[in-house]
């Protein structure tokens, strides 16, 4: 299960406040109020993350949002068409739908591209990992960047649910990735 | 969950949140509260009652976090209260698992992964006990000088990597997701549920002792 975000961004803290705590009651989902977009939220790629905004910070930010449509909803002022949108007519279960909608799409695509079980390069990562070498090691060892390794620990550890060093050395001997000799021998070495 | 105030009674907090038991075992309340509320208790066992409901509260809603409240007290008393937690970890917590972990491991026969699983949780224990060691024996008699106004010439640095709460949660992923083999269920169940407490109180705990005593701290002058 992938850990999803929430921004509420708006004015109206009293409505922030609202949809923040339907979001952590109904969806478990940690949302964070804020009033207007803030530089971080725009260096933040995470594709984890949901925007509950007012319709003018949409206009403002306008090509920041342009490619996240799918995990935007704009709270209006006014009743329209539009199926990501929350207004003022609409009662807590329609609400809810709305948020459900955008958090189910956010979670069917990232299970489209997660799958359970370590690729070959991922097991060959972890096993160096549970010899004790730390990323920069790993990077020359297996000749790919720095940054590669980092992807593939991140996706080890959403896979495996673990993320310590001494973690996946044990998951790693529990599996038969490695053997208590190889760690043995290089600690004797 | 609703806060808690200091006119509630002690005995529904408890029915609504009886995970706060050990935390009130550890200040020296004990159950057996009868009608009493927040006030009396505190009264009775000499506790500062607004600090009780500023932990209570902290302790059972994740979002809570009353930062000025908080700050308002002296360092010494957060001490004192941390002082409390860390025996209580290795005391209580710490052994309770290590108790139902043995008798896990006796009764589920030939499972070669519960004997690494044990030697991982020995790893973090040493892991906690190195922590506590280091707040007590060093950090916080260093913050209880300065409090007393003593000169103190070498601060040392407390340590403030997170590496504990990603172990335990390893830990409780390595039974949830990958435990094979025959195992004693209600045992495992026990082990489970003694993990989940201890990751629970050194969440809250940590966020005391890092965002309130860990600032506090370097202000001080």
């Amino acid at each position: 299960m992938m850990q999803v975000e929430a921004y509420v961004i708006m004015d109206d803290s009293i409505r922030a406040i609202a949809l923040k705590y339907l979001l952590n009651e109904y969806f478990g989902v940690k949302a964070v109020v804020a009033s207007r977009l803030e530089s971080e939220l725009i260096a933040d790629k995470s594709a984890s993350i949901i925007y509950v905004v007012s319709p003018d910070v949409v206009v403002f930010n306008h090509d920041f949002f342009v490619t996240k449509r799918q995990r935007t909803i704009v709270v209006a002022a006014t009743p329209n068409d539009d199926s990501m949108a929350i207004t003022p007519d609409m009662d807590e279960e329609a609400i809810v739908n709305v948020l459900n909608r955008a958090i189910e799409s956010l979670c069917n695509e990232e299970n489209k591209t997660q799958q359970a079980s370590l690729t070959q390069r991922e097991i060959d990562v972890l096993r160096l990992i549970a010899l004790g070498h730390i990323n920069k090691e790993i990077a020359d060892m297996l000749s790919i960047s720095f940054n590669t390794v980092l992807t593939h620990r991140k996706n080890i550890s959403a896979k495996l649910g673990i993320k310590s060093a001494s973690g996946l050395g044990f998951y790693a001997i529990m599996n038969g990735y490695i053997s208590e000799e190889d760690i043995r021998s290089l600690k004797t070495e | 969950m609703a806060l808690v105030n200091i006119h509630s009674k002690l005995c529904d907090v408890l029915n609504a949140s009886p995970e706060i038991i050990p935390l009130l075992n550890r200040l020296g309340i004990s159950l057996g509260t009868g009608d009493k509320d927040v006030e009396n208790i505190c009264q009775e066992h000499n506790i500062d009652a607004d600090f009780l409901l500023a932990i209570i509260n902290t302790f059972i809603n994740d979002e809570y976090f009353p930062e000025s409240v908080l700050k308002k007290f002296c360092a010494s008393t957060i001490v004192s209260y941390l002082r409390q937690t860390y025996a209580f970890y290795e005391h209580y917590q710490l052994a309770n698992i290590e108790r139902h972990f043995s008798a896990l491991i006796s009764r589920s026969g030939e499972n070669n992964n519960l004997g690494l699983m044990k030697r991982f949780f020995d790893e973090l224990k040493q892991d906690i006990v190195e922590r506590i060691a280091a707040d007590s024996r060093e950090w916080f008699p260093c913050i209880e000088a300065i409090e007393r106004g003593e000169r103190v010439l070498h601060r040392c640095a407390p340590n403030e990597e997170t590496s504990i709460h990603d172990k335990i949660n390893d830990l409780k992923n390595m039974f949830i997701i990958h435990l094979s083999g025959s195992y004693d269920q209600n045992l495992c169940y026990a082990v489970i549920t003694a993990i989940i407490t201890l990751e629970k109180d050194i969440r809250q705990n940590d966020r005391i002792r890092n965002r309130i005593l860990l600032p506090l701290y370097k202000s001080m002058a």
